[in-house]
C-alpha cells in the first residue's frame, strides 16, 4: 500500500527530477552469505550457494562465489520434539567445477555459477523432515551451519485463464489469469515462484521472473485463489511453483523481498534476517506443487 | 518529593493572596473595529503603574488596582493606540474596538504581534505567526500554507521539500500537538504531505510553544501548534475566495445578530482529478486523487457574562485506482480528519474567567480494494472525546493564576477488515484500544518585583489504558497461539500516574531587554507508529501500555531578549537541552499495518538534542521580516539498533537558517523574499552488497541474481545541504466599496537548486559498478493565485 502511495505521490509532483552523485560510503566488513535450497520435486533446485559481500560501489557485478568449500547436508528424523541428524546420513555437495568434469552437460548451464555446490544424484528432498546444513571454509577453520524443514505439500487445485483478445497496439492477446489451492486449518506460509519459459527451471530459483511471499494470517482455511494482476501474454507457458515453507524461512523472505524494493525512498533502511549461523542468507525447505499450462 | 514541591508551590501563592488588599477591577474585551474579531495578546496598561496585562485567546482581560483615576492605554500592533482615561471607584467594564492603522508610508505594520511582550513576559521558546502574514509569503502552486510557513522559524525544521512535516528541537513528528480550536489534528496533511489541512482564509492566529511550555499544555514531548480560527465577522456579511493551480478556496462570514454573534464557513477542494483527466491515457482513465476540507464557526454572545463558540473541521482525501494493466484491480483509498469544538467563556467575577470545552476529534482511514472474485475493506483509525475546563483567575496585583482540569477518552481503531477472498470470507478485526487520560494543572505568573517575574506550574496527570480488549499471545515466530488475555470494560490494563513541572523565570534587565530560563518536563502517552521519515495517512497512532512506556522528555533553555529602537526590532538568542526517554522506532522492515503484534515490532531507547537559536526580526516600516538561524544536535540511542551506539537522529541538523523579507512599495504591490538554508539530512546508505537468489537465464544463457544491500551505522551520512530562494509578489487591486482582489505571483526555488528529496542506486551493467543518484522534486517553479474579498 505504502508503495502505492509513493508512486502516485511522486507521478502527482509530474516534475521529479534525478542527477548522477559521487557518494563515499567506507567499504563495509566481509562477510559470508549462503543461499541454500532443498525441496521435495526438482534435484537442480537442491543448491547452496556461498559468496560474500563486495563493498558498495566496488566495479564488480559478478556472483563473487567462494570455492573449495566441504559442504554437506544431512537429514534428520523427528522423534517427539526432538530432531536426531545422524551423521552417516550425511550427503557431500560438490562445487560446480567437479560436477562439471562429472557430467560435461551440466557444465553450459552451470559453469558461470562458480560457488555453487550441489549433488542432483544423491540429494532429493522429502516432505516432513528436517535438513541440516554444515558448511565449513578456510580449512575447516569456519564453521557455517543452517537447519530447515520441508512441510507438508499443498496442491494447485486449478488454473484458469481468459484470453482477451488483442487490441490497438498489442501484438497478442491479454491472458488473466488465476490459480486455487486449498489452504488448510493450520497456519502455512507460502512462496510462489512464476516464469513464463517454455522449459521449467533449469537451475536456481533465480531463473523465475515473479516471487510472492504471503502466509494465511487473514485467510486461512479453505479453497483460496491467487489472481495475476499483471496478465501474461497468450501463448506464454506458465510455470508456476507453490511452495509450503516454514515460518522462519517465510521470514527470511519476507523482509528479503523488503529488501529487494528497498520499502520505497521513506524507508528506513536494514538488512534481511538471516536463519544461518556464521553467515547471511537462508537454508529453505520448499516443498513444492507445480503445475504448467500453456495460455492459448 | 514531587509531591511536597506541588504542596509548597500552591501554598506559596495562596499565602500572598490571603494578606492581598481589597481593590477594584478593570475588566473587558478588546476587538477588531471593522469586523468585531477578538484580539489576542492586545496590551492594556496602566500609564500611572506601568502595570500592564496581555488579552487572552478570546480578547479578554483585567486588572485589579485601588481605587483612582487612571490612563490606560491599548496597544495593538497593526492597530491604532487607545488612551482612555478611567475612574476607578468600582469594578469596571472597558470593552474597546481597536481601529486598523492606515497602511501608508512608514506605517506599514506587520499586523496582529504585541509590541514588547517577548521582553517583559516570562513566555519563551515561542513564536506567532498571524493568517495574513502567512499568506504574504511565497507559494508553491499558489496555496498557502501555515505548516510551512512555521518551518522558517527557527527551532522548527521542515521535513523535507515542500512538505508539512515539522520538527521541533530535536523531537519527531508526533511529538507536536496540533490543535485546531483547541482539537487535536492527528494527521494534519493532504495530498500525501504537501499541503497541511489548515486553510488560511479560515486561521486567525497560530502559536508555536517550543518549550518553557505552560502547564495548561501537554500531551505531546517537543511542541504544541495552536491554531486559532477566525470567528466571522460580526459587522456585516463577507466573502473571501482564491483560485490557485491546485486548489480553490471560498468563504463566508457575517452577523448572526450584528455586533452579537457572527458565523464562518470555509471551503476549499483540488481539481487535479478535473483538470488531468482529458489527459490521461484511455488505460488510466478512472483515476483520481482529490482533497477537500471545511471549516465552521460561530459564535454567540449571550449576556455579558456568557459566549458560546461552535466550531469544527472536516476534511478528506480520496484516491480512486484503477489498474492500467488490469481493469479488474481497483483501489479506493481515503483518509481525514474530523473535529467540532464547543466552547463556553463565562466571566464568574470580574477576576474569575473561564473558559469549558467538549471537543471531538476523529481521524479515519480506509481502503476498499476489488479485485476479480476477491474484495476487502480495511479501516482503521481512532478518536477522542475531550472534556476541558481552563480558568484564568487575575487573582492580585501581581498573580495572574490559571488552572484547570482536562479529560480525554482515547479510542483507537487498529484495524477492521472485511470482504471475501474466493469462497474465503474475511472478517478480522484487531481489538480496539481505549484509554482514559486525564490531567489537572494550576499555574502562576508572579510578578515578584519590578526585574523579577516567574511563572511556576504543575501538571497532573494520569493515563490509564483500559478494557475492553483481547491481547493475543503469540509466539517467537511472531504467530498467533490461540490463546489470549481478556480484559473487561473499564479494567485497568497499565495505569501511569505522572508530576509534570513547568518553570518559567524572567529577569528583565532594563526597558529593552530580559534574560529568561525555563523547564519543562512533559509526558506522553499516545505514539505514531511510523518506520519512514514521512508521515503517511497509513501511519497508525497506539496508546501507551504495560510494555510501550510513556515517552518522557526533559528540557532547560535560557534566552536573551533585546529590543531595539522602541521595539522596531526585537532579537533573541535561546539555548536549549533537552533529553528523552522510553523513545520508540521500529526494527526494520517492520509491518505496521493490520498488525496484531504491533508492539512486538518496537524497541525503545533514548533520544538528546541541544542547539542554539538566534532570531533577528525588523517588525515594522516598508522592510521587515526576520533572519533566524539554529545550530543544534539531535541523537537517539537504542540498545538493539546501531549496535547501541547513539546515532543522529534523521532531521538532525546541525546548521539551519532563514530569511524572510517583505517590502510594501506602493498601496498596491508588496514582495516577499526567503531564503532557506539547512545542512543535509542524516540518511543511512548501505556500504556492501551481495548477489542473491540465483538461476540460469535459458533466453540469455547467462547467470541471473539480484543484489541485495547491507547496511551498517544508522544515519551516518549526510545528503547535500538543502537551500533555496523563493520571491513572490502580492498584487492588490484598487479597493472599491463592495470589492477587494489581489494576485500573488511567486517564483519557488528562483536559481534551481537541485535539493535532495531522496537518494538511489542502480547497478551499471557496462561500467560493472553501481551508481548513486539524487533525486530532486521542485525545479524552478512559477505559481499564480487569486484571491478576493467582496
Amino acid at each position: 500500500m505504502k508503495n502505492i502511495i509513493i508512486v502516485l505521490f511522486v507521478l502527482f509532483t509530474f516534475l521529479a527530477c534525478e542527477k548522477e552523485i559521487t557518494i563515499d560510503v567506507p567499504p563495509g566488513k566481509l562477510q559470508y552469505v549462503v543461499e541454500a535450497s532443498i525441496n521435495n520435486r526438482f534435484p537442480l533446485l537442491n543448491y547452496v550457494f556461498i559468496s560474500t559481500t563486495i563493498d558498495y560501489f566496488k566495479p564488480d557485478l559478478s556472483l563473487n562465489g567462494v570455492k573449495n568449500a566441504e559442504v554437506y547436508i544431512t537429514p534428520g528424523v523427528i522423534v517427539g520434539n526432538d530432531t536426531f541428524y545422524n551423521e552417516a546420513n550425511r550427503i557431500k555437495l560438490y562445487g560446480v567445477d567437479t560436477l562439471a568434469k562429472l557430467v560435461p552437460a551440466l557444465d553450459s548451464i552451470l559453469g558461470p555459477f562458480s560457488g555453487v555446490y550441489m549433488n542432483p544424484f544423491e540429494l532429493t528432498g522429502a516432505v516432513n523432515t528436517p535438513y541440516k546444513l554444515d558448511i565449513l571454509l578456510n580449512n575447516g577453520a569456519t564453521a557455517i551451519t543452517a537447519k530447515t524443514f520441508i512441510p507438508r505439500t499443498v496442491n494447485i487445485d486449478s488454473v484458469l485463464y481468459r484470453i482477451e483478445p488483442k487490441q490497438g497496439k498489442d501484438t497478442v492477446g491479454k491472458a488473466y489469469t488465476k490459480f486455487w489451492f486449498v489452504d488448510g486449518p493450520e497456519r502455512n506460509n507460502y512462496r510462489l515462484a512464476v516464469n513464463t519459459s517454455p522449459d521449467s527451471i533449469l537451475f536456481g530459483w533465480g531463473a523465475c521472473k515473479f516471487y510472492r511471499t504471503f502466509d494465511d494470517e487473514f485467510v486461512n482455511n479453505g479453497n483460496r485463489p491467487y489472481e495475476f494482476v499483471r496478465p501474461f501474454n497468450e501463448g506464454d507457458t506458465l510455470n508456476l511453483y507453490l511452495s509450503h515453507i516454514g515460518r522462519k524461512e517465510f521470514l527470511f523472505w519476507q523482509s528479503f523481498g523488503k529488501a529487494d524494493n528497498n520499502g520505497g525512498p521513506f524507508a528506513t533502511p536494514g538488512s534481511v534476517s538471516s536463519n544461518i549461523k556464521g553467515a547471511i542468507g537462508s537454508f529453505t525447505g520448499y516443498s513444492v506443487d507445480f503445475k504448467q499450462v500453456i495460455l492459448k | 518529593m514531587l509531591y511536597k514541591t506541588a504542596l509548597l508551590f500552591l501554598l506559596a501563592f495562596t499565602t500572598n493572596f490571603v494578606f492581598a488588599q481589597t481593590k477594584f477591577t478593570l475588566s473587558g474585551e478588546l476587538r477588531d473595529s471593522s469586523n468585531g474579531e477578538t484580539l489576542i495578546g492586545a496590551v492594556v496598561k496602566i500609564m500611572e503603574t506601568n502595570k500592564a496585562i496581555s488579552t487572552n485567546t478570546y480578547g479578554y482581560f483585567a486588572l485589579t488596582l485601588p481605587a483612582g483615576n487612571y490612563t490606560v492605554q491599548i496597544t495593538y500592533l497593526g492597530f491604532q493606540t487607545k488612551i482612555i482615561k478611567v475612574n476607578l471607584e468600582k469594578d469596571s467594564k472597558l470593552n474597546v474596538k481597536l481601529a486598523s492603522r492606515s497602511i501608508s508610508g512608514k506605517e506599514v505594520v506587520i499586523k496582529g504581534e504585541r509590541e514588547d511582550k517577548n521582553i517583559r513576559s516570562t513566555e519563551m521558546s515561542t513564536v506567532e505567526l498571524t493568517g495574513e502574514k502567512v499568506k504574504q509569503l511565497p507559494v508553491i502552486f499558489g496555496e498557502s500554507d501555515i505548516l510551512k510557513a512555521i518551518t522558517l522559524l527557527p527551532g522548527i525544521k521542515s521535513g523535507g521539500e515542500g512538505g508539512t512535516g515539522f520538527y521541533v528541537r530535536g523531537g519527531g513528528p508526533d511529538q507536536n500537538l496540533i490543535l485546531m480550536d483547541e482539537a487535536v489534528v492527528y494527521n494534519p496533511s493532504h495530498l500525501f504531505g504537501f499541503l497541511s489541512v489548515f486553510n488560511t482564509d479560515a486561521v486567525k492566529n497560530l502559536e508555536v510553544i517550543k518549550g518553557g511550555m505552560p502547564a495548561n499544555y501537554g500531551g505531546r514531548l517537543s511542541s504544541i501548534l495552536n491554531v486559532t480560527m477566525r470567528e466571522g465577522n460580526n459587522q456585516k456579511y463577507e466573502f473571501n475566495g482564491g483560485v490557485g493551480l491546485l486548489a480553490s478556496r471560498f468563504s463566508a462570514e457575517g452577523p448572526i445578530k450584528k455586533g452579537k454573534s457572527s458565523f464562518l464557513i470555509a471551503a476549499r477542494r483540488t481539481y487535479i482529478d478535473v483538470l488531468a483527466q482529458p489527459f490521461l491515457p484511455k488505460s488510466a482513465q478512472g483515476n483520481a486523487y482529490y482533497f477537500y476540507d471545511i471549516n465552521f464557526k460561530m459564535n454567540w454572545q449571550l449576556g455579558t457574562k456568557d459566549k458560546l463558540y461552535f466550531s469544527g473541521y472536516f476534511g478528506r482525501d480520496i484516491l480512486d485506482f484503477i489498474s492500467p494493466t488490469n481493469n479488474n484491480v481497483n483501489l479506493n483509498f481515503g483518509w481525514g480528519n474530523a473535529t467540532a469544538t464547543l466552547r463556553w467563556n463565562h466571566v464568574f467575577k470580574p477576576k474569575l474567567f473561564s473558559n469549558t470545552s467538549i471537543i471531538y476529534n476523529r481521524y479515519d482511514l480506509f481502503n476498499d480494494f476489488k479485485f476479480g472474485v476477491n474484495g476487502f475493506s480495511v479501516r482503521s483509525g481512532l478518536n477522542d472525546w475531550n472534556l476541558k475546563s481552563d480558568f484564568t483567575w487575575f487573582a492580585a496585583d501581581k498573580h495572574l493564576v490559571k488552572f484547570g482540569f482536562n479529560y480525554i477518552f482515547h479510542s483507537f481503531t487498529p484495524g477492521i477488515a472485511t470482504g471475501s477472498v474466493g469462497t474465503i470470507k474475511i472478517d478480522e478485526e484487531i481489538s480496539k484500544q481505549y484509554a482514559h487520560e486525564v490531567a489537572v494543572y494550576a499555574q502562576d505568573e508572579w510578578q515578584i518585583t519590578q526585574r523579577w517575574s516567574v511563572n511556576a506550574g504543575l501538571r497532573a496527570v494520569a493515563f490509564n489504558r483500559v478494557g475492553p480488549y483481547t491481547q493475543e499471545i503469540f509466539n517467537e515466530d511472531n504467530q498467533k497461539t490461540g490463546e489470549s488475555i481478556k480484559y473487561g470494560v473499564n479494567e485497568s490494563m497499565a495505569f501511569y500516574p505522572r508530576l509534570e513541572p513547568r518553570l518559567n523565570v524572567n529577569y528583565l534587565i532594563n526597558e529593552e531587554s530580559s534574560i529568561k530560563a525555563s523547564y519543562t518536563k512533559t509526558y506522553q502517552f499516545v505514539h505514531l507508529a511510523t518506520t519512514s521519515g514521512a508521515q503517511f495517512p497509513v501511519d497508525l497512532w497506539v496508546p501507551s501500555s504495560a510494555k510501550v512506556k510513556p515517552q518522557e522528555a526533559n528540557q532547560v533553555a535560557l534566552g536573551y531578549f533585546r529590543n531595539f529602537i522602541n521595539n522596531r526590532y526585537e532579537a533573541s538568542a535561546e539555548a536549549y537541552y533537552k533529553v528523552m526517554d522510553n523513545q520508540i522506532e521500529f526494527k526494520p522492515f517492520s509491518q505496521l499495518f493490520f498488525n496484531a503484534n504491533l508492539e512486538n515490532e518496537m524497541v525503545f531507547g533514548q533520544g538528546k538534542a541541544y542547539g542554539l537559536e538566534l532570531f533577528l526580526k525588523k517588525k515594522v516600516g516598508r522592510l521587515n521580516g526576520w533572519i533566524g538561524y539554529t545550530w543544534s544536535r539531535a541523537y537517539r540511542q537504542f540498545d538493539q539498533l546501531n549496535y547501541g551506539e547513539a546515532y543522529f537522529f534523521r532531521y538532525d541538523r546541525t546548521h539551519d537558517m532563514s530569511l524572510v523579507l517583505s517590502y510594501t512599495f506602493n498601496k498596491k504591490w508588496t514582495g516577499t523574499f526567503v531564503f532557506v538554508y539547512g545542512t543535509g539530512n542524516a540518511v543511512t546508505l548501505p556500504n556492501s552488497r551481495y548477489p542473491y537468489r540465483i538461476g540460469y537465464d535459458p533466453q540469455t544463457n547467462e547467470p541471473k541474481f539480484t543484489f541485495i544491500d547491507v547496511y551498517d551505522k544508522i544515519n551516518s551520512y549526510r545528503l547535500p545541504a538543502y537551500h533555496r530562494a523563493d520571491i513572490s509578489f502580492v498584487y492588490t487591486h484598487k479597493k472599491t466599496k463592495s470589492w477587494e482582489s489581489n494576485w500573488n505571483f511567486s517564483i519557488y526555488n528562483i536559481y534551481n537548486r537541485a535539493n535532495p528529496y531522496f537518494i538511489y542506486f542502480l547497478p551499471d551493467i557496462d561500467k560493472l559498478e553501481v551508481k548513486a543518484y539524487m533525486v530532486y522534486l521542485f525545479p524552478i517553479l512559477p505559481s499564480v493565485a487569486w484571491n478576493f474579498k467582496f
